[in-house]
């Protein structure tokens, strides 16, 4: 677990404070589901697969498998394009992850992008393109990973279509 | 419903890195807040303790507090979402009849752990924790962006909302002494440096070390104990799809049905005339704006008009005087009482008579609470 208890000095009064440094590590599988599973796959083949609420038919993508004003089963299957518009954007300084915030060397583009036919966005990078061009309403299509495995990963991102 | 009083509290000054451990800073506040009330540990019939296992590096995280929080051999339990949902617990503990005082606590020390990469952890595993763009920067850029769109607000507008607060924490001798800008501009916020386009780093909090403690007793064992105590009328709470792209992030739905419950509850018709004091927990100054419009404080867009008229938007400085996660709503509760109680000194809102505070979890505020508090005396 490589936890060591370490001083820190509190510069203040001279004086050691011990603290114990340790980490938290925890394997964990989670079990993706039915949904997510279909979806998986279809990024292997690189297709984007979404649910459709057996109610009211609002497609969902990232998939689920109920549609929350429903309380009604999303388990139909609809294969969507490749193509979307950019709902909402952010440019980012910094990279987060789970252990560290970190400025970043290329300032890191994120939108929020609704697949054409789907009712709801996913916030996904934004790729090949410069940050002052971009803007809300921005049609763009999806760019696959050189190595693609069924992993979200597969999305390298998105880049506007017409290479913007 | 019922009326519950709040009897006492003890807010730890907050600071960047405490020299204190946790069960010290948490003793502190608790303790404080008994002796706030003139009241003894075997008073407490409950304690309702709002801590995050991740942020405490360990799991069960009330469990190790026991001593600290007065709750040894006492009916204790943990909420792991903000203080102001411990205060909830706490509340329907007290209505439930079965206790006489309830210590509503909430701690964390984000000096001990990196807060916006723990957040990380609280994202669906299955696709967006992989996908490693969200976090509290990027959304609450894309919530800012929304919001301008969506009502024509421009940057200027938002960056007024953080120079209040700054301005706010100057008068609070509890605010963070990092948060104390007497002198803050416009340009100041403008020219910090950018989070998350158009967010930028002035009008975010800092999270820092922190403990807060609240009682709370029914309205009999209230007046017993304090000739002065603040009672909650109305609480409401609502919990948003955790789906981003689902969400108009420009407005919040859940804060707006969490307050319209809470004012039902109270018997508040019109909160723009009768809400002297607002307390609201925003993780970001244009978050703030969206909530407090979402109660309904004024209309929708037209926040930044709180500056200057209506209710008292967060005259402690909100969450910019103490971003302390699992606190900070807890910390709203007891500084919209103070103002009640006329105990704000420095920033006391004079005749106040009425306040609402809030508190929030998850990313663009998916789960919000609100309290409708009123004086007592």
């Amino acid at each position: 677990m490589g936890e060591k208890i370490i001083s820190k000095i509190n510069l203040e009064d001279e004086q050691d404070i011990y603290v114990k440094r340790g980490m938290v590590r925890a394997e964990f599988d989670f079990w993706v589901g039915i949904v997510m599973d279909k979806f998986y796959e279809g990024l292997q083949n690189k297709q984007f697969i979404g649910t459709k609420c057996s109610k009211c038919g609002k497609v969902f993508l990232p998939p689920r498998n109920r549609c929350a004003d429903c309380f009604a089963k999303a388990e139909e299957f609809v294969e969507l394009p490749q193509t979307g518009v950019v709902k909402n954007f952010t440019v980012s300084n910094y990279n987060v992850t789970e252990r560290r915030v970190r400025k970043a060397k290329e300032p890191n583009m994120v939108g929020l992008i609704q697949i054409d036919g789907a009712d709801t966005a996913m916030v996904v990078p934004i790729i090949n393109t410069n940050p002052d061009d971009l803007k809300e309403g921005m049609k763009v299509k999806v760019v696959w990973a050189k190595n693609i495995k069924g992993h979200p990963n597969d999305i390298a991102g998105f880049e506007p279509v017409g290479g913007g | 419903m019922e009326k519950v009083g709040i009897v006492g509290y003890y807010q730890l000054k907050p600071e960047l890195d405490i020299m204190m451990s946790p069960y010290e800073a948490i003793f502190t506040a608790v303790r404080g807040a008994l002796d706030s009330a003139g009241l003894k540990r075997k008073d407490i019939t409950t304690v309702v303790t709002c801590t995050n296992d991740y942020y405490d590096g360990k799991t069960i995280s009330n469990c190790f507090k026991v001593e600290a929080g007065g709750a040894y051999m006492k009916d204790e339990t943990k909420v792991e979402l903000d203080g102001a949902h411990a205060a909830a617990y706490g509340l329907y503990r007290i209505l439930s009849g079965n206790h006489k005082l309830a210590m509503i606590y909430g701690f964390s020390t984000p000096s001990c752990y990196f807060y916006e990469p723990v957040r990380i952890l609280e994202l669906d595993p299955t696709f967006d924790r992989t996908m490693s763009v969200i976090n509290p920067y990027t959304t609450g850029g894309m919530q800012m962006r929304a919001y301008m769109k969506a009502f024509g607000v421009n940057e200027e507008d938002i960056a007024k909302v953080a120079v209040q607060n700054y301005k706010n924490c100057s008068k609070n001798s509890l605010a963070l002494p990092e948060a104390k800008k007497p002198d803050i501009s416009v340009q100041d916020v403008l020219d910090s440096e950018i989070l998350s386009s158009p967010l930028r780093r002035l009008m975010y909090p800092i999270p820092c070390d922190g403990a807060t403690a609240m009682i709370l007793a029914p309205e009999r064992q209230s007046l017993k104990i304090t000739d002065n105590p603040v009672w909650i009328t109305g609480m409401g709470q609502c919990q948003e799809t955790y789906y981003l792209g689902d969400r108009d992030l420009s407005i919040s739905v859940s804060m707006e049905k969490a307050a319209e419950k809470a004012y039902k509850r109270a018997g508040i018709n019109d909160p723009k005339s009768e809400i002297d004091v607002a307390e609201i927990f925003g993780h970001t100054s244009c978050e703030e704006l969206i909530l407090a419009e979402a109660a309904h404080l004024s209309e929708k867009g037209k926040g930044a008009i709180l500056l200057d008229s209506g209710p008292a938007l967060n005259p402690s400085g909100g969450a910019m005087s103490a971003f302390t996660p699992c606190a900070s709503g807890l910390t709203r509760l007891v500084e919209a009482a103070k103002q009640l109680r006329g105990e704000a000194d420095g920033y006391q809102i004079s005749g106040a008579k009425k306040a609402i505070a809030s508190g929030q979890v998850g990313f663009c505020a998916q789960n919000n609470i609100v309290f409708v508090l009123e004086g007592g005396g």
